[in-house]
């Protein structure tokens, strides 16, 4: 480590770091915010678009229910005070990928105001993270450069964006880090984004201020171009050195945009306050202000799922699971519902839990399969741990079982049945596969009877390779042990 | 006869040439196509099968241009309908030509028009008013019996009485502003323009009504005119009194209505609108506010004019708008562009909102004690082409009687009152929010005494197609 490094670490000591996010979520919606194309993502450019999102002259916008109640929805789960009237305004800028060269927003009367969200730190403490505000409004379309040519791509215009603005609450990139993945799960959760950060479905601008200890706020930089968790992580840890380093050299901090250099693993400068847009907000003459009535609400509210630190919570006192395991369980909402249908139908929630975080996510996973998605029911898990239970097959015959679902989406009975999978409970045809094994291991048989019980293990696997798993392992045992002490 | 003029190949020459003729002398229309009739709106049976009509330049019609009087968008061909051609098509209208306009509705001479000059038919030296200036000219020549026009400040109201024709600029969100080209959006209403006031009431009723494509449409007292019946009840009527400032003949026409309304036993009051001297500060506060942005999707990245030789996007964008938009346009983004930046919005947009709202409590009180309200609807009659008589400047201040209406969101219409010095003179009737019905009764009382005046070489359809040629 050379000096500058030590000199750098040594000041971070001595600095306060504030952090607060900007999260921009696609909500999924069958059509756009303001138009009725299609809301998807990854079509060929420019063929979700019609005249309306294209900005055509004369076209008029109409509020997306669904892009509503799922924004209503969000602001529920975060804990916020709903505006009485909420009012979308204009944010007037130029730019080739927004057609109408104005955004429609929510300014000052966004659907949400001063709401909390919990979250769990890495160290494993619950923090308290405040939400300044929930607003919703319009993406703008994407601009590709190629070469001495600029293409506009409108398919993204007017996906229905949800932004959320946190207090300057976070002290670390690793908490902020964290708190990211808790929001992508819980925004899952709710359903109302997929919360891809690659996609372009969840992005995330920071603002980063450092100061001496109880001074407050510092000046602030804000950060864009965070593609990953990972990389909001190392942006801000960078920031907060360089910004040490200034305040260190007698430097004022500018109040700027920067970006992050993914390559460089450095932020740079964009652009400063003064050549900031000034986006002359004013309230958006062609949509009426939104009025939430109180059965809307409670509407809404029917739809509010418990949450996922709150579940995993209940996993661990409720099914008596390891938080690791409660963890995995509940990470996703499709696998923890799977796993709870699994304990209802009154599996042990002991072996369920084996079951799902062990053989099923390794198969799944092989498969690339969702568990929501696959041919894996509850239902025919619970049917296959039972017969597993019932000791009609054993161990690995109900791994082998499982696979069979999975890849061939048929009912546990039906792959037993069909391949003749269960055990072996007639002892005729176990004993003369026993007898068979015997006579042809007699230098096996002659190191048991001088007293050495070593190859017993390898008469027991013989017999399970010629019945073709389908021997009770320990039924095999007794039997052998008997013909044994009979010769 | 309407009716039938497209359907008879001889009729439909004759009301062609007809319209060459005085086209040649007007210049109302950008495009005139009567042949683009499609054979079911002249079969089939609806209220206005066949009848044709001429739409301002701002309203869209499939396959039309849709030009808003600007090079931006010379080229410009709609993809879609406008929701009040849909409801005409549906009655059987036929949309036959595409009218002259200030740019984007900025203007009240027409000759804010980047495309041609429209003359007023009275006078071809003087101007047909604005910004609906070719809608009212086509109308009062007779080359149409309705147009459609928009009125943000007085489009309608204004050029129709430059013409002594009607023109009615109903409640704010009675008609769908799906498919007009937005100047301000929270003033622009499509309105209608006829000689005729039983007709122009059938197209408003035609037109009117919620559209789930404008979601500031409202819901409307269902029972609308179709047919005008003046029953005994006699509505209080108000005037504005004081020195209004107004031209000679217009004053001459103002007092003639209200004698004439005093002799007729129609209780006539005198009253006054406080905020009034506030109308046009508000109103182009708001309405340039609104334009800055409404006019920021033209840059030439989709659609319309596109500059030469522009180096980057940015440089795209700003060397079309520059090039693209005419004087008065861009006085208008600047203007509003500038009330609406940080720090400076309570001083202006703020403020013209709270006269707004101080403007909307005063008519609704004055409609307490009156129920139509008579006022002029522009300070003088038709004017000469230029500045030489009314400045750009002093066209604006002029636009108080009618902008009026706009930021109160109520119905108005202006009404022929009477030809002086051979130009005709318009008044105008306001009525409270959504009784368009008691300000087209209003319209009736008053024609009975004070007819239509007839352009000099006007004739009616009949007279064009029927038998005796020219
Ligand atoms: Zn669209």
């Amino acid at each position: 480590m050379d000096k500058q490094d030590k000199t750098d670490k040594k000041d971070k000591t001595v600095f306060e770091t504030f952090i607060g996010l900007e999260i921009h979520i696609q909500l999924i919606t069958q059509t756009k915010i303001f138009c009725g194309c299609r809301n998807s993502f990854g079509d060929p450019p420019n063929t979700n678009v019609c005249p309306v999102c294209m900005g055509y002259p004369g076209v008029l916008p109409v509020l997306n229910e669904e892009a509503v109640r799922k924004s209503y929805l969000m602001c529920l789960a975060l804990n916020c005070t709903l505006s009485e009237k909420a009012v979308f305004d204009r944010k007037n800028y130029f730019y080739p990928d927004l057609p109408k060269n104005y955004q429609i927003s929510q300014f000052e009367h966004p659907f949400g105001i001063n709401g909390y969200v919990e979250t769990t730190l890495p160290d494993g403490q619950a923090k308290r993270i405040r939400i300044h505000e929930a607003h919703l409004e319009e993406d703008a379309g994407k601009m590709i450069h190629e070469g001495a040519v600029s293409l506009c791509d409108f398919n993204r215009t007017g996906t229905p964006l949800l932004e959320i603005v946190t207090e300057p609450d976070f002290k670390s990139g690793e908490e902020v880090e964290s708190f990211l993945q808790d929001f992508r799960r819980m925004i899952r959760y709710l359903g109302v984004s997929d919360g891809n950060m690659e996609e372009g479905s969840m992005r995330c601008d920071a603002n980063i201020s450092i100061n001496y200890p109880g001074k407050g706020l510092g000046r602030k930089v804000e950060i864009k171009n965070l593609n990953s968790s990972r990389h909001v992580k190392l942006a801000i840890q960078h920031e907060e050195i360089r910004q040490a380093k200034m305040i260190r050299s007698g430097e004022t901090i500018i109040q700027e945009t920067r970006l992050w250099n993914e390559e460089k693993k450095r932020t740079e400068s964009m652009r400063s306050k003064e050549d900031a847009n000034d986006y002359r907000y004013f309230p958006e003459p062609d949509l009426p202000p939104f009025i939430p009535t109180a059965s809307f609400i409670d509407e809404i509210r029917e739809n509010l799922v418990e949450l996922p630190h709150l579940r995993r919570k209940r996993f661990i006192t409720e099914y008596n699971l390891p938080s690791e395991t409660a963890e995995f369980l509940t990470d996703e909402k499709g696998r923890a519902d799977f796993y709870e249908s699994v304990c209802k139908e009154g599996t042990d929630p002991q072996t369920a839990a084996s079951w799902v975080k062990g053989d099923v996510a390794k198969v799944l996973n092989r498969e690339k399969m969702d568990i929501t998605s696959s041919p894996l029911t509850a239902e025919r898990l619970v049917s296959l741990l039972k017969i597993l239970d019932e000791g009609k097959i054993n161990g690995q015959t109900a791994k082998k079982v499982l696979d069979m679902i999975i890849t061939e989406n048929r009912d546990p009975v039906s792959i037993i049945t069909e391949h003749s999978l269960e055990q072996l409970d007639n002892s005729d045809e176990l004993s003369s596969i026993i007898d068979s094994v015997l006579a042809q291991s007699s230098a096996a048989l002659e190191q048991i009877k001088s007293g050495d019980m070593k190859p017993v293990g390898f008469l027991i696997g013989q017999v399970m390779k010629l019945s073709g798993g389908k021997a009770d392992p320990k039924k095999t045992k007794e039997m052998i042990m008997e013909k044994i002490s009979a010769l | 006869m309407w009716k039938d003029v497209l359907n008879n190949s001889d009729k439909k020459k004759k009301y062609i040439n007809y319209v060459n003729d005085w086209e040649q002398k007007i210049h109302s229309f950008l495009e005139f196509d009567p042949e683009r009739t499609s054979a079911e709106s002249l079969s089939g049976g609806g209220r206005f099968s066949g009848v044709p009509y001429a739409v301002k330049d701002n309203i869209a019609v499939k396959d039309y241009r849709l030009t808003c009087g600007s090079k931006i968008l010379e080229n410009f061909v709609s993809p879609y309908d406008a929701d009040v051609i849909g409801k005409l098509h549906s009655s059987g209208a036929v949309p036959v030509a595409k009218c002259n306009m200030d740019e984007f509705g900025m203007g009240s001479s027409t000759d804010n028009s980047a495309l041609a000059v429209t003359n007023n038919p009275w006078d071809t030296g003087r101007v047909s008013g604005g910004s609906s200036g070719g809608a009212a000219a086509a109308v009062a020549a007779g080359l149409v019996p309705f147009s459609l026009g928009s009125d943000t400040g007085g489009s309608v109201r204004q050029p129709a009485s430059f013409c002594g024709v009607y023109g009615l600029k109903p409640t704010y969100g009675a008609v769908s502003r799906y498919g007009l080209v937005a100047y301000a959006s929270s003033l622009d209403v499509i309105g209608v323009l006829s000689r005729d006031l039983n007709l122009l009431g059938d197209v408003f009723d035609m037109i009117k009504g919620q559209d789930e494509k404008d979601q500031t449409t409202v819901k409307l007292d269902p029972d609308l005119p179709s047919d005008l019946q003046i029953d005994d009840g006699k509505p209080v009527f108000g005037y504005l009194g004081g020195d209004l400032g107004l031209d000679k003949s217009v004053e001459a026409g103002y007092r003639n209505c209200i004698d004439m309304l005093i002799k007729q036993g129609y209780s006539v009051k005198e009253i006054s609108i406080p905020a009034l001297d506030y109308v046009i500060p508000a109103y182009y506060t708001i309405a340039t506010a609104e334009a800055s942005a409404n006019l920021a999707r033209f840059n030439g990245v989709r659609y319309g004019y596109r500059s030469k030789g522009a180096e980057t996007p940015l440089d795209l964008m700003k060397k079309t708008r520059h090039e693209g938009f005419g004087d008065e346009v861009k006085l208008r983004i600047l203007l509003g562009t500038y009330v609406l930046r940080s720090g400076f919005q309570d001083r202006y947009y703020i403020k013209a909102q709270k006269i707004r709202t101080k403007i909307i409590n005063d008519l609704a009180s004055l409609f307490k004690t009156i129920e139509l309200l008579i006022l002029p609807a522009f300070p003088t009659p038709a004017f000469r082409h230029g500045e030489a008589e009314l400045t750009q400047y002093q066209q604006k201040v002029a636009d108080k009687f009618t902008a009026t209406a706009n930021l109160a969101g109520i119905p108005a219409l202006s009404f022929p009152a009477g030809v002086y010095g051979g130009l005709p003179v318009g008044l105008q009737l306001f009525a409270p929010h959504s009784r368009e019905k008691l300000l087209l009764k209003g319209a009736a009382i008053i024609g009975r005494e004070i007819p239509v005046p007839e352009v000099p070489g006007y004739r009616s359809i009949e007279d064009i197609c029927g038998g005796q040629g020219r």
